[in-house]
């Protein structure tokens, strides 16, 4: 079956192409889904939003086959289904590309697009290479996706391999395609020919539903938006006519601000200073190459970059997780270069990490047991031998109540909590040990729209109380919105410190694209060469 | 809507999610059940076998099926009194017992910190032999008494501790730094700690003058005071295994040591976060798993053989089914070791008083172990696997 083929059953005249009539979904305690209709009207981009926890992914779960519906039913082209697995909803011609990729890293392009349904030659025993590339090839043609079939993945970048498993997806014979997050791994320009690829898919009669929190994008892209607040649909609006504003309302639940309303600094003594640092990576590769920076008390300095370009490595090796090839690091005044991680943190080093669920907390831990996370040893929770559970536990219950971390029960296990109250547990735990300084790896990766206000929030409060800042982020607007000095990292150069009052989002993402910054039209006001 | 796989499959991890969210109340409720559905099972297992056997007195005969031979209620009443019934029996079951919390407390040690010791039983056996050799030569330079005793005992009991220790942190070491993972490395330096004491006895230090693998016999200075007359049974033994349970106990609960051990070895990347050395106590869980080992291979050879011997029974590995029946928890490890204690008391009466075989004896056994252990099993892996309170992913996606 050619992939020509698999596309005839695209036309069957019936204007919505999804139906989704009262989805409820429940599982033990928890309503996931609560009565849902959803209609998606053929060649549209649908965009579907809400909070963490609003029921998005559990929703499209359902129509993507995993999960078997409390109530309701999911019509097809006006016909009810029944899905046992994922593979009843491919039949069907539904198809979901997820927010991590899941292709074969030493493979092909063309290899992995056919995975699974290779075409084969010599009575059925050997891949016909030849014919996948040529079908990759003719599909990407016909969906304006620029791949190369050939190429390895491993070789190619995270935009193209997105393009990859969306060719994969189309190529099994998909005309409904589920996208779940996918902006987040991308540049602005990538985000901008993903765009592109989505409209040109919906000119080919294909219908997409697209699942964000990031409002822009849906607004962007989308011809409609859903908006789920705590399982239910809160309604779906028209993208021409919806304002940000009113969708960050529905989302919420109420008025949320959206831009920081942020105070001049006031920058005082020198916290950290980290001077030509080199760290390698795991593989022993170099991640950062001399990298010099410094983070003033009062200031937030922000590093933007897109993930993999050293920034963690860099973080790691600041926080004591990580060791130095090369460079000093000076903390309060006192070379802290070969200092542990213990006596950094006892100096009043906070860190939000970038992957909470394998640094900051323990899983199978209760949040109590989390609170004493980093600093079991230290006053009041300990005298250093016997663990004050009596102390852990009162800060424990403040952060839970200050930080508004869900559910508020202190011995429920990390691993129950979304992901967005997990970060509030951590932000909270970090936050309110009086650092001097503080470095947030994506604060508020995977976290919602209220919760990022009040993350923000609690950055810039620290900031007015003259603490150090340093705040990585893949995402754009947050890097510019918080940081007073904003450097950007590529491949392991920090190659520019700008102005984030004055850049643009445009000459951001070029720099992150790693264009060098004496080839752009920035003038020299706006590159802050040294920092520190 | 919902057709029959797809529910059996729902109602199945509703049923996980339910048996690892069980309160303690709920798991000794089960446990009790499940000992009562054992012995029902046990005894419609018995009393099938008996009518395949052969017997010179069967206690009743059913039309078209014969002469039976066992009675049901006559094995459990004598595996009962066989472990309970008399001082001496009591004591038996006792010493089975002490022996057991070492092991068990060994394994538990490890698993309360992540990590899956398979090594007890190598770990106890050059224990064993260590203290064995050591208290056989002290002995001759201690005077024949009270100090002497004590002097003797607390030795073997170290030198245990320091050899099974080792034994222990050699996995640890490869488990660190090697990343070779703790379940394989221990299962295999069983067969070689079993093979070095081997070769060691029959070869250098063993008691040449007899055929079988054995040392000499430890002098009275080097025996724990038996308690009870007619077992070898030892009070002292017991309090100590109760003391380092307690201890074990408080180590994790209340312990900055325990704590951070804990965390290494249930996530590393969040225990470096922590500040704590994950490398090293990973290592040092290991020991210390190692050290009661070697412990319960001391107590063997001074309360219980009175010399190493080859073929020490499998103490080690009924210490893992101990560990998993409490849950892991120090504190539940003195119940589920006297539990086995008694039911291998009771299983020698049943075999030599009613002439029931050995072989079905152990079947009787075994379906208790299992059926106890089997809902904390699933609990285990359903925990592994995420099911319980709120773990479901209402929002996958996004929780990263």
């Amino acid at each position: 079956m050619s992939p020509d083929e698999r596309d005839g059953r695209a036309a069957t005249g019936t204007p919505s192409s999804v139906h989704l009539d009262g989805i409820t979904k429940r599982f033990p305690g928890v309503i996931a889904n609560d009565d849902v209709d959803l209609e998606v009207e053929r060649g549209t981009i649908h965009a579907l939003i809400g909070e963490n926890g609003a029921g998005k992914t559990t929703l499209m779960n359902v129509l993507y086959g995993l999960y078997e519906p409390t109530a309701g039913t999911v019509r097809i082209d006006g016909e009810p289904q029944t899905f046992e697995d994922p593979g009843d909803a491919m039949d069907v011609g539904i198809g979901m590309i997820h927010q991590h990729f899941m292709l074969v890293d030493t493979m092909t392009v063309a290899e992995n697009v056919v995975l699974g349904n290779e075409p084969t030659k010599w009575g059925g025993i050997v891949t016909d290479r030849a014919r996948a590339n040529r079908e990759t090839q003719a599909l990407a043609d016909r969906y304006g996706l620029e791949v190369e079939p050939t190429e390895l993945i491993e070789e190619i970048s995270v935009g193209e391999q997105q393009r990859v498993e969306i060719l994969k997806t189309l190529y099994r014979g998909a005309d409904i395609l589920i996208l779940d997050e996918p902006t987040a791994v991308l540049t602005p320009q990538e985000v901008e020919s993903l765009f592109d690829i989505l409209r040109e898919l919906i000119a080919e009669g294909k219908t997409i539903i697209f699942i964000t929190h990031k409002l822009g994008e849906a607004l962007e892209v989308a011809d409609e938006i859903s908006v789920l607040r705590t399982g239910e649909l809160v309604g779906t609006v028209d993208a021409e006519t919806a304002t940000r504003e009113e969708l960050a309302r529905m989302m919420v639940g109420r008025d949320v601000l959206l831009e920081v309303d942020k105070p001049a600094a006031s920058r005082g003594d020198l916290v950290l200073d980290v001077e030509d640092a080199t760290v390698e990576d795991d593989r022993g590769v170099v991640a950062a190459d001399s990298v010099s920076l410094g983070v003033h008390e009062g200031e937030v300095v922000g590093i933007a970059g897109v993930d993999g370009n050293g920034q963690s490595e860099l973080i790691e090796a600041i926080t004591g997780l990580r060791k130095l090839t090369s460079g000093t690091i000076t903390f309060d005044g006192r070379d802290i270069t070969t200092d542990s991680r213990r006596s950094r943190v006892s100096a009043g080093m906070a860190y939000v990490a970038e992957d909470r669920q394998k640094r900051s907390l323990v899983m199978e831990y209760e949040l109590r047991r989390n609170g004493l996370l980093g600093r079991q040893h230290l006053r009041p929770f300990s005298d250093g031998r016997l663990i004050d559970w009596g102390a852990t536990a009162d800060y424990v219950d403040d952060v839970i109540e200050a930080y508004d971390v869900r559910p508020t029960d202190p011995s429920a296990k990390a691993h129950s909590l979304s992901g967005g109250n997990q970060q509030k547990f951590i932000v909270g735990r970090e936050f309110e040990r009086d650092p001097s300084l503080v470095i947030a790896s994506q604060p508020t990766r995977g976290v919602d729209i209220g919760s990022i206000e009040f993350i923000h929030n609690r950055l810039l409060e620290l900031r007015a109380d003259g603490k150090a800042v340093l705040v990585v982020s893949s995402k754009l607007d947050e890097v510019t919105q918080l940081s007073d000095r904003l450097a950007v990292m590529y491949d392991g150069d920090l190659i520019a410190v700008v102005d984030p009052e004055t850049v643009t989002e445009n000459e951001l993402g070029l720099l992150m694209a790693g264009e060098r910054p004496e080839d752009l039209d920035l003038d020299g006001a706006r590159i802050r060469g040294t920092p520190a | 809507m919902t057709d029959d796989s797809g529910s059996i499959r729902e109602r199945g991890s509703a049923a996980l999610d339910r048996l690892v969210d069980a309160t303690a109340a709920e798991r000794i409720t089960i446990s009790l059940a499940s000992l009562l559905f054992a012995i029902i099972v046990g005894a419609v297992l018995v009393f099938v076998s008996g009518f395949v056997a052969d017997c010179a007195d069967p206690f009743i005969y059913l039309p078209g099926l014969g002469y039976g031979c066992y009675n049901p209620l006559e094995v459990y009443w004598t595996m009962l009194t066989g472990s309970f019934g008399s001082m001496t029996v009591i004591g038996q079951t006792l010493l089975q017992t002490t022996l057991l919390l070492f092991t068990g407390l060994s394994v538990a040690v490890a698993f309360r910190a992540g990590l899956f010791n398979i090594g007890t039983q190598g770990q106890m056996v050059l224990g064993a032999l260590a203290t064995a050799l050591v208290v056989l030569e002290l002995a001759a330079y201690v005077p024949d008494n009270a100090i002497g005793m004590v002097i003797v005992l607390s030795t073997g009991v170290i030198v245990g501790a320091i050899v099974g220790g080792f034994w222990g942190m050699i996995p640890g070491l490869m488990k660190a730094y090697a990343n070779a993972h703790e379940v394989i490395t221990t299962i295999m330096l069983n067969f070689v700690a079993i093979g070095i004491a081997f070769w060691l006895v029959q070869v250098h230090v063993g008691d040449l003058t007899t055929d079988s693998v054995q040392t000499e016999t430890v002098p009275a200075v080097a025996r724990f005071p038996a308690t009870i007359s007619g077992s070898r049974f030892s009070v002292i033994a017991l309090i100590g295994a109760l003391l380092v349970a307690a201890g074990i106990y408080l180590l994790y609960t209340r312990t900055v040591i325990g704590y951070d051990l804990r965390t290494s070895g249930i996530q590393e990347t969040a225990a470096e976060y922590g500040g704590v050395n994950a490398k090293r106590n990973i290592v040092t869980s290991m020991t210390l798993s190692g050290v009661l080992g070697g412990i319960a291979g001391a107590i063997y050879v001074m309360m219980v053989q009175y010399r190493w011997q080859a073929g020490i029974p499998p103490l080690g590995f009924d210490g893992i089914a101990v560990s998993i029946l409490a849950g892991n928890n120090p504190v539940g490890v003195i119940p589920a070791a006297l539990l086995f204690g008694s039911l291998k008391t009771g299983s020698v009466a049943v075999d030599l008083s009613l002439g029931v075989p050995g072989e079905l004896v152990e079947v009787l056994r075994g379906l208790i172990i299992l059926f106890i252990a089997m809902p904390e099993f699933f609990r285990m892996i359903g925990k592994r696997f995420g099911y319980g309170n709120g773990s479901v992913a209402t929002d996958g996606g996004e929780a990263q």
